[in-house]
């Protein structure tokens, strides 16, 4: 073997195989983990937003939530009383629904 | 899906969004990175693994900052190259590391455990910029020009760079000292 076909020969051996499944699913995780410190990082300002406004609103709030409070029960029943028709509506009509769309969607 | 998908469809597509884009880009371009980064950092290959690792990690977020879509590949090289640079700079690499790790691999049919720790000695030796010229031009066969517009030196530079690196690596082994 001449020097040059020798150092060929070396740089080919060092050479990474044309595909790494390992190497892109390390790359992957990395990506999502970037991705999702991101996101928590974009949300921080919006969440201190957040906080300094309902802190400011604690003057005003307060001392209208008693008076408020006995006011407002009624239409909370209300709305918890609509929550629990919805969900219960949505879980049957799943429940049922399913064998009335099989043989549609079989077709 | 996309299989036959040009860099530039998938740079952009990968700036949409898209995450898979992106890996389409990087199950492409990682044996050339990998590669160029193995041969510039020498001892073992983790250590040019987690720079590639960082290079990608750059290139994706730094996507927008891309002006030639079709060029990715040496794009990419180009982010390598600074990595490994700052790499060079900061790390405190251990010859006698790097000796033991390569009495371990296997060499090639032909080529002697002792050519093998010379050609790896030689190239540490080489200024950084001469090992990337090599690294890119004799190793993965890229074009001077492409070199050049890679690591961001003079075409030029990058001539007399391969020219000398060629001749102090034939040199180590065995061949004429004609550098």
């Amino acid at each position: 073997m001449t020097p040059e076909q020798k150092l060929s020969a070396l740089f080919a051996a060092e050479a990474p195989p044309a595909r790494d499944y390992v190497f892109q699913a390390r790359m992957a995780e990395a990506i999502a983990l970037r991705r999702a410190w991101m996101t928590v990082a974009a949300l921080v300002p919006w969440a201190v937003a957040a906080i300094a406004i309902l802190w400011a609103l604690i003057p005003v709030v307060g001392p209208m939530s008693d008076s408020l409070g006995s006011a407002l029960q009624p239409a909370a029943a209300m709305l918890a009383g609509a929550a629990v028709t919805t969900v219960a509506a949505l879980w049957l009509a799943r429940r049922f629904g399913r064998g009335i769309r099989t043989p549609f969607s079989a077709r | 899906m996309g299989g036959l998908q040009t860099d530039a469809e998938l740079v952009g597509r990968a700036l949409a969004g898209s995450d898979a884009a992106f890996s389409r880009l990087i199950e492409r371009h990682q044996a050339a990175v990998r590669g160029f980064l193995r041969r510039m950092l020498g001892g073992g290959w983790a250590e040019a693994d987690d720079v590639a690792q960082e290079t990608f990690l750059a290139a994706w977020g730094a996507l927008r900052s891309l002006k030639e879509p079709a060029g990715v590949r040496a794009w990419l090289c180009g982010i390598a190259w600074r990595k490994a640079q700052d790499r060079i700079r900061s790390s405190r690499r251990s010859a006698a590391r790097d000796t033991v790790w390569l009495e371990m691999v296997e060499t090639p049919a032909g080529v002697s455990p002792e050519d093998r720790i010379s050609v790896a000695a030689a190239m540490a030796e080489l200024p950084p910029d001469v090992r990337a010229c090599v690294a890119l031009c004799l190793a993965d066969g890229w074009s001077h020009a492409e070199a050049s517009a890679a690591l961001g030196l003079p075409l030029g530079t990058v001539k007399s760079h391969v020219a000398r690196g060629r001749a102090r690596l034939l040199k180590a082994l065995g061949g004429p000292d004609d550098a």
